[in-house]
Parts: structure tokens; sequence; C-alpha cells
């Protein structure tokens, strides 16, 4: 048996086995796990949770002055969160204490990433609003791309890109940082000089409605760098007659960009898709596997695991839940998963059950 | 005994027109006598004196009155617009600021709109049954829920049958609506839309695609043959109204009136004739063209005009992704239409209202979405005949229910007529029919927002 082979066997017997779950009260729109794994500062409607993996007791650390978009556990004593109010926070999860606040856009921060060294954080922003008759959307009003300086916690770059950008990512080197938007046009910037690396463009997430509406829907709605640094990794949705249905395609694709002309490489293969937005990837650091997850709309699955150079399905989940985030420990042999139920009328009590769901994998 | 109302009656003439795209803004001389008949109706207590005037005062009140509809076709989300609840469980990512109205907050999506709520009358208290669309967008077009086999008319067409220039050449009831789908409203658009008023109300679909086709008169036909040609169709034609009365003929003759009118009035259609700088203040979108499309077809003799743009309110997924896009725009639209419509002095005359089939759930699905909410949702107006600077009615602190000033399709129908000058509840003269009203039960008009 030789090398490949061994891996295929091995690939064939993955399996994603749930270690652990719990519930939070609000819905979870972003989670970061500690460099321990004992910890995780979740994203959530109502503001920043602690989650302490073990004993699963949760307690909300702050809020933003409206829902939270992004978190990242950037040291034992630094949260940093992103939110619909357009600010960053940071915050200390030890001491319990609000560290600072940048009001950074007008609009909400779709998504915020942390570079590999942890020194720079890169936010998106961007209001779709009507530019054209047939609902082509405005160029920006303000920069769409920020890059900020964890520790100084003053802007870097603004950067442009048409609204709205809705992911980003940085590149494992921390040279590069990505940006997609709903038109499924990918900008990659020089994080030193803010420069404009490259630019493509993808259609293939995007929706200009037909049925209900004739506006656009979708695009890009999460992107990762492999480990080699060398392709990008899109998800999101299919385009759909009917941008409200939710029922396009699960959607991934794998993009050569740092070449002159960009090219699309592979993309998630036929018979392997149901349909529902796609909003969470994860690539373990290997390189060996990476994990898309979502909303599943039909079909069987909302979250699958792919083999990361031949994009080969391995295994998939179904987890009756939205899955906003995923993320495996360094080892890659765990796997953590965010999301949200719906939220459900109020009881007779007069309150909401808890809908914010986490759940912990053996990969 | 309430007078009663026969539709498709072309007595008392309407004598006077419209100059298609002039500034001559006349009224039509109507007069409805039976009106005086009314004083001594008992069934109006809940506002009374509203019709027991004179009918000159009455015709006074209804005198030039138009209305432009903003459908918001799949059901926007009230917290999202009029009744954003910040800070709770159920309230979404969006702030509320504060208005020109002491005390009162709309959503941060309506910066422009919070600017004139001065002008505005919202209703937060909108309480319906309809819970899936098509039955809701019957309710709230036509005011009520079928009564099969009767088709009630749609509000356009009461509006313009009642209040409209029949032989003007500008269509009096428009619907502008880019999108050829919509799903249910699809369905509904293809119904019977002006009912037992007949062919004649029905409106006249423009938009998008639907540009109004053969309106260039052909250039191998000189004026002089055109209107001999004219002039023959004519003689026949009321040769054959002498000779066979024939509803089919009078609804070909209605539909060969209406195209010619059209051929008269074909620029008022163009959106390109529209000055730049206007377009542009409105907004790029197809909704918001054609509400600017929807005031200059106002201005220029038509009696109520529908904007729709499909059914773009639906957002069971991308709730908040959709709406920061779509309650901006609207925002816009209202304030520009309203600010408008002031500078020309036409508000008072000209009744315009925002509103979708119902609200939008305060939970939120798994996709984020809002889901179908009729028992608690709210809609808004302005202008002709409705009192600025109201807002009535209120929901508990997440919006699950109505606490304060119920109202249903029918008041809020009530109150539409009644503030158009139209009586809210006389009866349709139908022989052989059932016995209708244009607002069943007696239903009252939500007084607090009536001039």
């Amino acid at each position: 048996m030789n090398d490949t082979e061994a891996k295929n066997d091995q690939n064939k017997a993955v399996k994603l086995t749930r270690t652990d779950q719990t519930k939070v009260p609000m819905g979870v729109l972003d989670g970061s796990v500690s460099a321990d794994w004992q910890q995780c500062a979740l994203a959530c409607l109502d503001g920043v949770y602690l989650l302490n993996a073990k004993d699963k007791q949760h307690q909300r650390l702050y809020q933003h002055d409206s829902w939270v978009s992004s978190v990242h556990w950037v040291a034992e004593d630094l949260i940093v969160s992103a939110g619909y109010d357009g600010a960053i926070q940071w915050f200390n999860p030890q001491t319990k204490q609000p560290i600072d606040r940048l009001k950074l856009h007008q609009f909400w921060s779709w998504d915020m990433a942390l570079s590999p060294d942890r020194t720079v954080l890169a936010s998106v922003t961007g209001q779709y609003l009507a530019g054209g008759y047939k609902y082509e959307p405005q160029s920006e009003s303000e920069p769409s791309v920020c890059l900020v300086s964890v520790k100084d916690r003053k802007v870097l770059h603004r950067l442009s890109q048409t609204p709205s950008v809705q992911a980003v990512a940085f590149s494992p080197d921390g040279r590069f940082v990505a940006a997609g938007n709903l038109m499924g046009t990918v900008r990659v910037f020089e994080v030193a000089s803010g420069k404009l690396a490259r630019e493509f463009n993808t259609a293939d997430f995007t929706s200009w409605g037909i049925i209900k509406s004739h506006c656009y829907l979708g695009g890009i709605f999460a992107l990762r760098f492999t480990p080699d640094g060398q392709h990008l990794l899109l998800a999101g949705m299919g385009p759909m007659r009917d941008p409200m249905a939710g029922n396009g395609k699960q959607r991934w694709q794998k993009w050569k960009w740092d070449q002159a002309e960009p090219q699309r490489v592979d993309q998630i293969h036929d018979k392997e898709f149901g349909e529902g937005l796609m909003e969470a990837l994860a690539i373990d650091s290997a390189g060996d596997r990476f994990l898309m997850a979502g909303r599943l709309r039909g079909g069987n699955w909302n979250a699958a695991l792919f083999e990361g150079a031949t994009g080969n399905q391995l295994t998939t989940l179904k987890t009756g839940y939205r899955v906003t985030q995923a993320a495996f420990s360094d080892d890659g042999k765990r796997l953590a998963l965010f999301g949200a139920q719906g939220q459900g009328k109020r009881n007779k009590e007069g309150e909401h059950p808890h809908f914010g769901r986490i759940e912990f994998y053996d990969a | 005994m309430r007078p009663k109302h026969q539709p498709n009656d072309p007595s008392p003439p309407r004598d006077l027109r419209y100059g298609c795209g002039g500034s001559e803004h006349t009224v039509h001389r109507r007069l409805f006598l039976e009106g005086s008949f009314a004083a001594g109706a008992a069934s109006l207590a809940s506002f009374s004196g509203l019709f027991s005037i004179p009918a000159v005062a009455e015709e006074t009140k209804r005198a030039g009155k138009k209305c432009i509809l903003l459908w918001l076709c799949g059901a926007p989300s009230q917290f999202e617009m009029w009744d954003p609840k910040p800070g709770t469980e159920t309230g979404g990512p969006f702030a509320a600021i504060n208005t020109n109205l002491p005390g009162v907050q709309v959503s941060s999506l309506m910066p422009k709109c919070a600017t004139i709520m001065d002008k505005l009358a919202v209703v937060r208290s909108m309480s319906t049954k309809p819970s899936e669309h098509f039955q809701g967008i019957d309710a709230l077009t036509r005011g009520d829920a079928p009564r099969p086999p009767f088709v009630r008319p749609i509000l356009g067409s009461v509006v313009a049958e009642q209040l409209g220039q029949l032989d003007s050449p500008v269509p009096q009831f428009i619907l502008l609506d880019p999108c050829p789908e919509g799903n249910e409203f699809k369905a509904f658009k293809a119904g019977n839309w002006a009912g037992w008023l007949g062919a004649q109300y029905g409106p006249v679909r423009a938009g998008g695609d639907y540009g109004i086709a053969n309106l260039e008169k052909s250039a191998a036909i000189s004026d002089l043959d055109h209107s001999d040609r004219e002039a023959l169709r004519s003689f026949f034609t009321k040769k054959f109204a002498n000779d066979q009365r024939s509803e089919a003929a009078d609804n070909y003759n209605a539909a060969y009136q209406r195209v010619k009118g059209l051929m008269s009035c074909a620029p008022l259609f163009d959106l390109n004739k529209l000055p730049v700088a206007d377009r542009e203040r409105y907004g790029g979108g197809a909704f918001a063209q054609h509400a600017l499309q929807a005031r200059h077809l106002i201005e220029n003799g038509s009696t109520f005009v529908m904007v729709a743009n499909g059914m773009p309110w639906d957002n069971h997924v991308f709730q908040h992704e959709m709406h920061q896009m779509l309650v901006p725009e609207l925002d816009n639209v209202l304030f520009q239409l309203v600010s408008d419509l002031e500078d020309r002095g036409l508000l008072e005359e000209t009744l315009v209202i925002a509103m979708g089939e119902f609200g939008r759930t305060p939970w939120l699905n798994e996709a984020r979405g809002r889901d179908h909410y009729p028992k608690a949702w709210s809609m808004a107006m302005a202008g002709g005949g409705v009192k600025g600077g109201v807002v009535h009615g209120a929901t508990d602190s997440q919006g699950y229910e109505v606490v304060d000033g119920k109202a249903d399709n029918r008041n809020l129908f009530a109150t539409i007529f009644a503030a158009l000058g139209i009586d809210p509840h006389q009866e349709y003269e139908l022989p052989g029919l059932p016995t209708f009203h244009r607002v069943e039960e007696d239903a009252a008009p939500i007084k607090e927002v009536l001039l």
C-alpha cells in the first residue's frame, strides 16, 4: 500500500463523533476557542459570552450596541470582537474588564479576521444599497476593508471593495488579506502596504432575483487561504431564482489566486451537495481536510468534511441547527461548531428558549 | 336606509378633462346627491358627522383626491421600520432613532422619515387574520376576505371608480411593477382586480419590461386619416350600442378608449423623460424610479397609482441582509414623495400609503429570518385627508401583541375611504347579487388619523 492509498483508506474511515454540546441563550454568530481548548469566546446576538468547555458554564462578558458578528480569542487576557454596531471592542476575560472600543465603520462589521501572528485585525463592512434600476450595488460610502493593529488599536489601512463585503481572511504567512463580497468579487491586498495584489470574480454565489424580487443576494459568506497560501477556498450558496428561498446549492470553490490570472481549480463535486447557505469554512493546519458548514435547506447535511487535495467529500453531519462558524484544534483532532437554531416563541413565563448552539467533535 | 351605489353608472356626466401632461388639474363635478341622505343614517356613530354633511361640502372633501399606494408586497418587518424594539431579545440588529415627534422612535434604517414624522400617520396596531400571502394580499388590497364567486374590487379600482375621470386619457388606475413574477403576488396579479366594478376600472400595468406597446401612431397614417377612422369607429360603436346592449362590447370599447388615451399619454410612462435630478434624488432602484413616476402620473391626471416590485419583502431567509437594502430605499422614497407632494401643494389632496399584507414574527427562525405575522404589525400613511404626526396604537415590549388601538383590514379601509372622501359603508347596488358594502360590518375608521 503506497502513501496515497493509505491516506485514502484513512479518509474513508473519517468520522466526526460528537463529544460534547451545550446551549446558550441567544444565537451564536461566531466562536473562538482558547489555545488549551478549555474556553470559548462566543459572539452572540446579545453580547460576547465566555463558555467554559468543561463545565458548560457560560456568562455574558460584555455587549456591543447591536449583535456581535465576530470574536477572536487573542490571548488568555485578550478577546477582541466586532459587531453590527460597526465597532471593535477589546476585553480582558481574566479581569472581566473592557480595554478599548473603536468605532470602525458606519455600517455593521460583517466579519473580522485575526492575522496568524495575532497582531492585525481585518474587519469588513458595507451596506448594499440600490445603485441602479436592477439593484446593482452602489459604490462604497466608506472604505469596506479596515486593517487595525491589535496592540495599538489604530487603523493601519482602509481599503476599497464594493459593498457589501461579507467575508475576510488572512494568508497563513500574514502577508495578504482577502475580502469577498456580495457580487462574488474577491480582492487580495498586501497587509504591509495595503496595495491591491489580486482581484477576481466568481458569479457562482450571487443571485439576482427572478421570482419574488429583482435584486441581488448571496455572495461569498466565508473564505480561507489554504495552509500553503496558494489557494483560496470560498463558501456560500449557488444562485437561486428566488433569492429569499435559501435553496441554492451548498457550494465551495477553490481558486489559485497567486497568479496573474487567478483561476478556479476545483469546486464542490456533483452529487455531493444539497441546498442551503454555507457560511463557515475551517481548514486543518496540515491542509489535509477542510470543513464547510451552514444551514440545511434541502438534502442530507449542513456540515461536511472534504479532503484538501481532491475536494472529495469524506463525511457529513446533519446538526439540526445553522452552523455559523467552525474551528479545528491545532492538531486537527478536534472540531468546534457554533451556531443557532430558530429562536422560537416565548413560553408561558415570557422567556424564549435558549437557541445558541456549541458542539465539539473528535475528527 | 343607506343610499346605494351603482357601479358602471355613467351618469351624472364626468364632464371635466385632464390635460395630459399639462398643469391643469380640474375636479370632476359629480355630485353625490345621495350623500345628503346619509345624514339620517345611524350606523356611523363611531365617526358621526363625517358623511352627514351637505352634498356640496361632501364633494369638496373628495374633490381632486388621489392616492399612491407603495405596495410592500411580501410583508415588511415592523421591527426594522415603524415599531423598533431595541435591546430586546427579538429586536434584531438595528438600533432605534429619535424622530421629530418627541418620544417616538423608528428604526435606524429610516433616518429620512424620522425627519418628517410630523407629516406621517403611523399605525402600529394592525392586527389581521390571513397569515399566507395570497389571502393577505387579497384582504389588504380589497379590504375584506373573499366570498366566492363574488369578486370585491381592489382598492385602486374603487378609488378610480369613485374619484377618477372615466373619460380622461390618462389611466385612472395604474400598476407600476417591473417584476413579471412575484410568487403569490404573481397569481394575484393574474386575477380579477376590478371585480364587480367591471374591467374599465382595472389597472393599466407598466414598469420595466411592461412598457406599453404600440403606442406610437403609425407614420403611414396621417392625422386626418386617423381622425376619420376614429369617427367611423365611433359611429359604428354607437350604432352597435343602440342596437344591442352587450357587456363584452362595453368592455371592448373601454379597452379601446384606454388604449386611445394611452397613445396620447405615452410620454408619461417613459422614465427617461423624467428629470435626471429627480431620478437621482429618488434613487436608482426600480421601486424608487416608479415611485417618482407615480408622482408624475398623479400630477398629470391619474387618480390611483400602485407601486410594487414583485414580492421582495418576504424575508424568511436573509431578513436583515435584505431589509438593510429595502428599508433605506423605502425611507428615501417616502421622504422624497411626501416632500415633493408638499412642495407642489399636492399633499393635502394625495393620500400616500405604505404597507404590505402583514408583518413579520418577533422571533427569528433558524435562518435568522422573520416569518409571517399578521397579529401585530405596522403601516404608514401621509397626506390626503390623513393627519400628520400621529402614531396610532401600540404593541407590547417584544411586539407579540397589540396592546392599544387594534385595527384590522376593515378599519384600515374605512380609514382610507374616509380620508379620500368616499363613504366607507355605502352599499353597492349589484342586482342579483348579495348585499355588499365598501367596508362591511360598519367597521369604523381609525378616527385619530383622520383630519
